[in-house]
């Protein structure tokens, strides 16, 4: 379970998070949905402390950490607890796609090379890239080098992945291959927090949607509640700009 | 200037200003290991951002780019030991390499440390916060994540800091150091033949220099063969000979499991 709790984060003298509550169970698929600049990434990146939050709690599994005391240590025992996918994937250039899920396995967890390569190549191919195991990313296409962060984050088997905006910056025809991985790896029953603007994926696969503006969230429930029964007029707004209603003729 | 002309004479001093080859190739390989940790130290600061630190590595930079190499040798011969003697330190009896390799080496470093900044902070930071991500800490990030890929980038700066410091080393003569340059005087002087043996001299450092752009360019293919699109070989350059390919994981696994069957290659 996750659990985070009055989560403060403020960019110079900007508030950008304005205390944030979320409670994420075991195996829940949670996507945050929101305009930009209502602070949906900078709640994702204090998850893993890639962003100092000001004040506030942060529980995953049974690791605690409260943020007015975290120093290195704290903050790197609670960053083994999660994984990331990045928006610009941010795969480690010089290294292979085989190589870049082995790093973790090899540097973190202390895995043996062979032991930490089998484990790579499985994921990999369930990734749907078992034949470009010694590309360098470089050489594979955004949803190719997606797949491989999503490979990356797995192999670490956290109690949670964290989804930055994962097919932001994919071309339209290649966003479909990486939320169908994301999908397939959901029905497993891993923990995820997902940030995106893919509006059909939120309904499809989250457990529960948080709806945030303004450093706030606004509102949460199930999809078909916030979806389809939207309560706040804000999150009303939102979901009408993002899937206008068609208003043409032919 | 002195006896006529005479080919031979070329020829016949390449052996005798190859003997002094040694020396030359010791004053660039000991300024290039004290250059680079020179320059590191004085990376640091201004990559970190250190308040008073960032203030000095900009003076030092500033001092050893901004003023002649030539000046930079006088002052630490002649200079360093007055000072430290003022200290009580007494270094008059150090053999002249120690002051010419300290000279270049403090030069080499102020170079480098810009291409080693730079270098650096070449390497993106979404690269740095995956690696936090994925559980580093910030010396397993910069070593295994950094450093290989700021490597890469740097080595056509190098290779430029590297040839400049090989003729730089002509001056160390200037103190009395019989290295390539100097010996190539003296031949010149005993024998009259000045110009054939800077001929010869030239075309030592033209070989030398040859050689060392050749292996850095090799080098630098190396280190950045991530970035070179799938069909290799061939290619605008032509090298003289191949390095060994890096081997595969694969390889390394179908070897360590050498008779379990099946491993396909």
């Amino acid at each position: 379970m996750i659990k985070l709790k009055n989560i403060h984060k403020s960019f110079g003298r900007q508030q950008v998070l304005k205390g944030i509550d979320l409670t994420v169970q075991k195996g829940e698929v949670v996507v945050i949905l929101g305009p930009s600049g209502s602070g949906k990434t900078t709640l994702l990146r204090c998850v893993n402390y890639l962003e100092k939050p000001g004040d506030g709690e942060i529980l995953i599994g049974d690791y605690h950490l409260n943020c007015r005391h975290a120093g290195k240590k704290e903050i790197h025992a609670l960053r083994q607890k999660s994984a990331m996918v990045f928006q610009q994937y941010n795969l480690f250039r010089h290294k292979t796609a085989v190589e870049n899920v082995m790093e973790g396995l090899l540097v973190v967890k202390k895995l043996s090379k062979e032991e930490a390569y089998r484990r790579s190549a499985e994921l990999l191919e369930k990734v749907g890239l078992g034949s470009r195991l010694d590309a360098y990313p470089s050489q594979l296409s955004g949803g190719q080098q997606q797949r491989v962060g999503i490979a990356r984050a797995l192999a670490l088997e956290p109690e949670v992945i964290l989804f930055d905006e994962p097919t932001s910056a994919l071309d339209p025809e290649l966003v479909g291959e990486v939320l169908e991985v994301i999908r397939r790896i959901a029905a497993e029953g891993i923990t995820m927090i997902v940030v995106t603007h893919e509006i059909g994926f939120a309904r499809d696969v989250a457990n529960h949607i948080v709806f945030m503006d303004g450093g706030v969230i606004v509102e949460e429930g199930s999809p078909a509640e916030v979806l389809s029964r939207p309560k706040e007029e804000r999150t009303r707004q939102f979901l009408k700009r993002i899937t206008p209603e068609p208003n043409y003729s032919i | 200037m002195g006896a006529p002309f005479d080919l031979s004479f070329i020829f016949r001093f390449f052996p005798k200003l190859l003997d002094t080859l040694g020396l030359t190739l010791l004053i660039v390989a000991g300024s290039l290991a004290a250059g680079i940790f020179a320059g590191f130290l004085v990376a640091l600061p201004r990559m970190y951002n250190v308040p008073v630190l960032k203030r000095f590595s900009q003076v030092y930079v500033s001092f050893f780019r901004g003023t002649p190499i030539l000046i930079q040798l006088f002052l630490f011969y002649y200079g360093l030991p007055e000072i430290l003697k003022l200290a009580g330190i007494d270094i008059s009896k150090a053999p002249v390499l120690f002051f010419v390799i300290i000279t270049y080496g403090l030069n080499t470093g102020a170079f480098l440390s810009e291409t080693i900044r730079a270098s650096v902070t070449a390497v993106n930071r979404g690269q740095i916060e995956a690696a936090y991500a994925v559980g580093m800490t910030g010396y397993q990030a910069f070593s295994r994540i950094v450093w290989p890929q700021a490597l890469a980038v740097a080595v056509p700066v190098f290779s430029n800091v590297v040839l400049a410091l090989l003729k730089d080393t002509s001056l160390a003569f200037t103190l009395g150091v019989m290295e390539l340059t100097g010996k190539a005087q003296t031949l010149g002087a005993l024998t009259q033949h000045f110009v054939e043996a800077y001929i010869s001299l030239a075309l030592i450092y033209l070989v030398i220099s040859l050689v060392l752009e050749r292996l850095l360019k090799l080098a630098e293919r190396r280190l950045l063969r991530h970035e070179q699109p799938v069909s290799t070989g061939g290619g605008r350059f032509r090298l003289w000979f191949r390095l060994p390919r890096a081997r595969s994981y694969r390889q390394l696994i179908a070897d360590a499991n050498a008779g379990k069957g099946g491993a396909e290659l």
